[in-house]
């Protein structure tokens, strides 16, 4: 039963019926106040009962009457125009009146309506409604009778009764019309916007304009209806009460300018209902939004979301524009309402630069935040990739080099064998050099990684580079020997002490003249070199090329880049990035120098005193 | 010496082959293990004089394998690793292993450590832990100073007169580290002027007669930056 009333009561029918009849309603108010002002209708007989009683007579009449007697008294003669009272007055000279009667008795003998002057003051009779005003007059000598006979008073009674027979049933119209249509509006706002299929709140078309804008919507409406009514009402003839043609023309006027009044503001008023209920009533108006967004576009200057396409340094340095130029504003505001003399606006600025200190501050605070939650995730993803390099070369490592010790193994076996034909013995050696080659990338690439991924363990020491160098040239005596090449060092007469790891240091030389070895032209001298410069042990190796260098010094680095791109001798590749991660890990730094055929490799380290 | 019982343990069964072939050929006889619990079951049976262990192998891994051989037998093993970490040789070593080979290794290196570490082993049942008087013994190494002669695991070495001096001084102080110069003022008697450029030559040419594999020392080893030793075994 519930859910069937819901159903109808939010029922589109039902609303729009609801409504037009509101319309009407309020149409037939206005046109049926219309008609009892075309008869004449005096609403007063609604609520009093006789006409003795009621102001209609006190005021129009009475006070009338008395009114016009004491001026003729003063001025002497009587007034122009027409009473319906009967009266006596007389002073000293003169006497009025327009009955032939002077005796007082016959006046009084209408107790009801009776009033006489003594002593330049009125007096209500003994059984006559009193006076609430009294137009006396200065002449105490003079005196006046004033009556209204019962003739006169039944005459109006009747009359005053039949006004009442019309506008009775006729306000009781407008009674009921101003009801149903209040009633009818109290349904419709709660009606509005509810559905029967579901509980949600349904907005209109008409309710995505801002409530401010509907709200002044009524202006136009409600002025046009008072206009065009003021405008109607008065097209009446005025010579006779009653309805003529001009007054039913002009009461359709007036209904259809209400109908349209009514429907406009219901309209509006339904759609500011629903935005009320919606809890948007304010929020979506035209101020409010205004509003919201100068005051977000000032903020968005200083928390840093006006600048957000920008790099947060960028976005740092422009906010900081932005605060600094507002500041300087609200200082010369300040002044500017100091000198104007408008002393009570100087509060404003200060409490403006509180707030984009605050903003300011507050969004520096997120960018920073930011800044670093970016540096410490880099650095984490960065550590998590080296740590997963590192599990995985090592199990690379492993896993390449286990069928390596088989296929070395067998092919070493297989060299063995006596019964090989030529041929095949040839191939054995073939392979067993690849095999050796392979070892050997297998262990530098590995060597390779751990030292870039910084996994791998130093021993540094106090060490004399200057021994180092000599000792490595040393050991590789035999191998400078047999390249045919001269190796001129120069090397200074004392010790240079660096801290650092001197296996490793051994390496990054090792590869720095094995390279030099491999890669020179035939018979050429290979230079190397130590010198100690601003604190700094700087080795260098120089050599001639045997091949034109066509890469540049950061080429040369590259894992696997080779002097040269055929790639047909021994070697991995990668001495020379072994030798510059190495030197890296042992707190140096390599360079290469390309120049013509010119090939320079420098390591320099800081000099430990 | 000959038909010394080798047992071979490694869990990839082609280069523990290989392993048995290599060392058949060079007349031993071999026994092979795929993991380190056959190893100790294999042990109890006897008649093996040397053990080639891989580090990594299922049930019982090599170190651990080592450690436990270790608290009853002193017979020589060698780790073969493809761990190549200094830090894993330190530890393989420390377990109790004598010598730490590198997966892939050179077939012609393993022989020769597996004949070094049998001698030694045989040579030490001869003579028992005690050198005479004028003799200085470290690892394999035997230095005669009063014969001027030099043993290698029982096999004579052949040094010239200065080669034999720095080893002579080198092997009194083991363990020490020290300068070319110290060294060349040792030997040569004279005044030391640019001389680690003779001093390494010579160090290098002693490590080629007393090493197995001069690039891996395990007895004379150059302390790069700072100067030479003789490890202290």
């Amino acid at each position: 039963m519930d859910t069937r009333l819901r159903r109808f009561s939010t029922n589109g029918m039902t609303k729009f019926l609801a409504f037009a009849i509101v319309v009407l309603a309020l149409a037939a108010v206005v046109v049926q106040i219309q008609y009892a002002e075309y008869i004449n209708g005096n609403v007063e007989s609604l609520i009093v009962d006789n006409y003795i009683d009621s102001e209609e007579f006190y005021y129009g009449q009475v006070q009338n009457s008395l009114f016009r007697v004491s001026r003729a008294i003063e001025e002497g003669e009587e007034l122009e125009g027409t009473s319906d009272c009967i009266y006596f007055a007389a002073d000293k000279e003169k006497t009025f009146g327009n009955t032939i009667w002077s005796e007082r008795e016959y006046y009084e003998q209408y107790d009801q309506t009776f009033y006489y002057l003594e002593d330049g003051e009125w007096q209500a009779g003994k059984n006559t409604n009193p006076l609430t005003y009294n137009p006396g007059i200065d002449d105490t000598e003079a005196m006046a009778y004033v009556a209204f006979t019962d003739e006169y008073m039944a005459e109006k009674q009747v009359e005053w009764e039949a006004n009442r027979a019309v506008l009775k049933p006729l306000a009781l119209r407008i009674a009921a019309s101003v009801s149903l249509a209040l009633l009818l509006i109290a349904y419709l706002i709660w009606a509005t916007g509810r559905k029967p299929d579901d509980r949600e709140l349904h907005m209109a078309k008409i309710d995505s304009v801002y409530s401010d804008v509907l709200l002044a919507l009524f202006l136009p409406a409600i002025g046009a209806w008072v206009v065009s009514i003021g405008e109607f009402a008065f097209l009446r003839n005025r010579l006779f009460d009653g309805l003529g043609m001009n007054e039913v023309f002009s009461m359709a006027l007036a209904g259809g300018a209400t109908v349209v009044a009514v429907t406009v503001c219901g309209v509006l008023l339904l759609s500011l209902v629903r935005k009320l209920k919606a809890g948007k009533l304010l929020k979506h108006s035209l101020i409010f939004v205004a509003f919201a967004a100068s005051y977000d576009f000032f903020k968005s200057l200083f928390d840093g979301r006006r600048f957000k396409g920008n790099t947060h340094t960028q976005s740092l340095f422009k906010r900081q524009w932005a605060f600094i130029v507002a500041s300087a504003a609200m200082v010369f505001l300040t002044f500017v309402f100091l000198f104007s003399g408008v002393v009570p606006l100087m509060a404003l600025p200060p409490i403006l630069e509180i707030l984009i200190i605050y903003w300011f501050i507050k969004g520096n605070n997120k960018t920073f935040v930011e800044i670093n939650k970016g540096f410490d995730d880099s650095l984490g993803e960065r550590m998590k990739a080296e740590r997963m390099k590192i599990a995985l070369v090592t199990n690379v490592s492993h896993d390449l080099k286990t069928p390596l010790t088989s296929m070395v193994s067998y092919v070493d076996l297989l060299s063995k064998e006596d019964d090989l034909p030529d041929s095949a013995r040839d191939y054995v050696q073939i392979l067993s050099e690849k095999t050796n080659r392979l070892k050997n990338i297998v262990s530098d690439l590995f060597d390779l990684a751990k030292s870039t991924s910084g996994d791998i363990s130093m021993e540094m020491e106090k060490i004399d580079i200057k021994k180092l160098i000599e000792q490595t040239i040393g050991d590789m005596s035999d191998e400078i020997e047999k390249s045919g090449l001269k190796m001129k060092t120069k090397l200074p007469e004392n010790q240079v002490m660096i801290f650092s790891d001197g296996k490793k240091l051994y390496r990054v030389f090792q590869n720095i003249i094995d390279n030099a070895l491999k890669y020179s032209l035939e018979g050429s001298r290979v230079f190397v070199e130590l010198e100690e410069a601003d604190g700094f042990a700087v080795a260098t190796v120089k050599n001639t090329a045997s091949y034109e260098i066509d890469y540049t010094a950061d080429e040369m680095l590259q894992r696997f880049s080779r002097g040269d791109k055929s790639r047909s001798t021994e070697g991995s590749g990668l001495g020379l990035s072994i030798a510059e991660s190495f030197t890296k890990v042992c707190g140096g730094n390599m360079k290469v120098i390309v120049d013509g055929d010119l090939f320079k490799v420098s390591v320099s380290f800081q000099m430990d005193e | 010496m000959d038909k010394a019982g080798i047992l071979v343990v490694d869990d990839d069964r082609e280069i523990a082959g290989a392993i048995e072939k290599l060392l058949e050929s060079e007349g031993f006889q071999v026994q092979k293990a795929y993991d380190g619990k056959e190893a100790l079951e294999a042990l109890v049976s006897g008649g093996i004089q040397l053990i080639l262990m891989d580090v990594m192998m299922p049930r019982l891994d090599g170190l651990s394998a080592t450690l436990k051989i270790r608290e009853s037998r002193n017979i020589p093993i060698i780790i073969l690793s493809a761990k190549s970490e200094d830090s894993d040789k330190i530890l393989g070593l420390s377990m109790g292993a004598d010598d730490y080979v590198t997966k892939p290794f050179n077939p012609d290196e393993l022989v020769a450590r597996v004949k070094s570490q049998l001698r030694r082993y045989m040579l030490l049942g001869d003579m028992g832990n005690g050198s005479k008087a004028n003799q200085i013994a470290i690892g394999g190494l035997l230095l005669d100073l009063d014969a001027k002669q030099l043993t290698v695991d029982g096999e004579p070495v052949h040094l010239t007169a200065k080669e034999f001096q720095i080893l002579e001084f080198l092997m009194k102080h083991a363990g020490m580290v020290f300068s070319a110069e110290k060294i060349y003022e040792r030997v040569w008697k004279e005044k030391p002027y640019s001389v680690e450029n003779t001093v390494m030559v010579h160090i290098r040419r002693i490590r080629e007669k007393i090493e197995i594999n001069p690039k891996e020392p395990n007895y004379l080893k150059v302390v790069w930056g700072i100067g030479y030793k003789i490890e202290k075994i």
